[in-house]
């Protein structure tokens, strides 16, 4: 008859077959690099990703006839694990340790139906990887890109988008790193002892650019910039959980990115506009995430020891677990700021503070504590500052200062949804100034 | 003798087998996933009843001396990556299914031929009692 020209196998257009999730083949590319890095050893990095790049595309090649298979993830890993011993019985340069690596590998390859429980050994390379690509011989731009790209899985495409910036330049900070690990001969292991402690603030300093990417603003390539958010959270995730990295500080990390991640689905309208703390609309904040970053936050409270991170984590939580702006508890965002500042002379955490000062004491005060900013000369090019000094003055009704302000600030933005954003305080300012009768006051 | 009587056999073949190698992990899945809903639903029409990737590993014999040789034969670009086998009422509806592939911007190309032989032998089995009379 003819249907005995169909595929024998079922189709996946039948009800039984699997949904992929979403981003499944993103994940388990970070879980295949990491495991075939500790087949091939760190200096073949690109060894493994391109091993890793062929299961996925074989995948691509074969589902859409045969269906899904009943455990994607485990037949991805089976697949990887097939090329990579392809290779290593091709390449001379595996002579020598051939014998040790097909047994390694065939000692743990089980099944691809049902596979051996690899789950703490597959955390066991993820977590090397980390501290391999987070190696201080490395530079930090460098770091996160290769973080990104070998240990997320994500593609040198997604990677610029999300820094703004060219493919090339991002191909090339891979290069730089992949060079810089076999030339240092950067080893493919968790350190111990001593070393650990210094180690492990690289990996969190990291971690946290990571997160930083993400966060900092919304552009157009919103998605982009969520997911860079979730995979920082997810590496810290991790890092957390594993004995190695499971420490107050660590938690305190964690629960910064969870804290304030939690409110970016309402950072924006529906328009791609930037809404302000006070104008988002609280009930689209992350329940979940705000529950877990409490929780971390707690955990980070074991030892006797304060992290910045612990306070950037504290002052998100002030902002979560208000009902709404007005309840918001400003004194407690001061009182940390101040303790922040006491920690980092940062001129933006300072203008930060000014923030909260004018919050707990006014416009007037906030200008006083932006004026006092000792660094202040630092920030002439960001546009943060004549946002917040527009803020200020167009608070005490000074128009055509805060014009200029707003004015500046939109010049010196990167983004268009921020440029839009400060373009529209900018008219609202102007709107103002044309209503009153008479501009009474000289300012310019 | 049925519906299908006007439908013949047409190859589609996908040429290209070197357009992913820059994809991330993410366009891989997405790319798959689109493939994957246009090829079943094809089956699902009935217009089509099969299709396969073809693996990079080949062997090209020739000659009189018979003489094997390791492929591929063609460049990446132009070797058959995968095909699919339709069965449609003309040569202009497989092309209009060709149009449809998902990767086309990726660079993929689809040949579109028709099937001979079967026709003749689908003709034949539908009429045996001709050939012996």
């Amino acid at each position: 008859m003819e249907a005995a020209g169909k595929a024998p196998s079922p189709t996946a257009s039948e009800a039984d077959v699997p949904q992929l999730t979403e981003h499944l083949f993103r994940q388990e590319s970070g879980k295949l690099v990491s495991v075939l890095t500790g087949i091939f050893g760190a200096d073949r990095l690109q060894m493994a990703e391109d091993v890793v790049q062929e299961a996925l595309v074989r995948a691509m090649q074969t589902w859409p006839y045969q269906g899904v298979p009943k455990n994607p993830a485990a037949w991805l890993m089976q697949t990887a694990k097939h090329l990579a011993l392809d290779l290593v019985r091709r390449e001379k340069r595996f002579h020598e340790k051939q014998p040790e690596i097909i047994a390694q590998v065939e000692g743990q390859a089980g099944d691809a139906e049902d596979p051996p429980s690899l789950d703490g050994e597959i955390k066991d390379d993820r977590l090397r990887l980390m501290f391999t690509c987070c190696h201080p011989l490395i530079p930090p731009d460098s770091q996160a890109a290769l973080s990104l790209k070998t240990l997320c899985g994500l593609g040198t495409t997604e990677i610029a988008a999300a820094f703004l910036t060219t493919e090339a330049a991002i191909a090339k900070r891979l290069t730089r790193a992949r060079q810089r690990i076999q030339e240092q001969k950067i080893p493919f292991e968790i350190p111990c002892g001593p070393e650990l402690a210094s180690r492990l603030d690289g990996v969190r300093q990291t971690l946290l650019l990571l997160f930083n990417e993400g966060y900092k603003a919304s552009s157009g390539e919103t998605l982009v910039r969520e997911d860079i958010c979730a995979e920082a959270i997810r590496l810290t995730t991790l890092l957390a959980e594993h004995p190695a990295g499971n420490q107050p500080r660590t938690h305190a990390l964690l629960a910064l990115m969870l804290l304030n991640g939690a409110r970016l689905p309402a950072r924006v309208d529906s328009d791609g506009n930037i809404l302000r703390l006070k104008e988002q609309n609280r009930s689209l904040w992350n329940r979940e995430m705000i529950a877990r970053g409490i929780m971390h936050l707690g955990r980070s409270a074991a030892g006797d020891e304060l992290s910045e991170y612990h306070l950037h984590a504290g002052i998100a939580a002030c902002h979560d677990t208000a009902a709404d702006d007005a309840s918001t508890d400003w004194r407690q965002i001061l009182a940390l700021y101040d303790r922040l500042a006491a920690m980092d002379d940062s001129p933006v955490i300072a203008l930060n503070r000014a923030v909260a000062v004018a919050n707990v004491h006014g416009p007037a005060q906030g200008l006083k504590a932006v004026q006092a900013i000792s660094g202040r000369a630092e920030l002439s090019s960001y546009y943060l500052l004549y946002a917040v000094l527009g803020e200020f003055e167009s608070q005490l009704d000074n128009d055509l200062v805060a014009a200029s302000h707003f004015h500046r600030a939109a010049q010196l933005a990167d983004l268009k949804s921020e440029q839009a954003f400060l373009a529209q305080r900018l008219r609202d300012c102007e709107e103002r100034l044309k209503s009153q009768p008479t501009p009474a006051r000289g300012c310019l | 003798m049925n519906s299908t009587s006007e439908k013949s056999d047409y190859l589609l073949l996908f040429r290209g087998a070197d357009w992913h190698r820059g994809l991330s992990p993410d366009e891989i899945q997405k790319t798959m996933t689109v493939w994957m809903a246009w090829f079943n639903r094809l089956i699902e029409e009935g217009r089509c009843k099969g299709g396969q990737s073809l693996g990079p590993d080949s062997k090209v014999v020739s000659g009189k001396m018979k003489n094997v040789v390791d492929g591929p034969y063609a460049e990446a670009k132009e070797s058959v990556a995968g095909y699919f086998l339709l069965t449609v009422g003309s040569l202009e509806e497989a092309a209009e299914i060709a149009q449809e592939c998902p990767t086309l911007s990726y660079g993929t190309t689809v040949e579109v031929r028709p099937l001979l032989a079967r026709c003749a032998a689908s003709e034949m089995a539908a009429k045996p009692a001709l050939v012996h009379a």
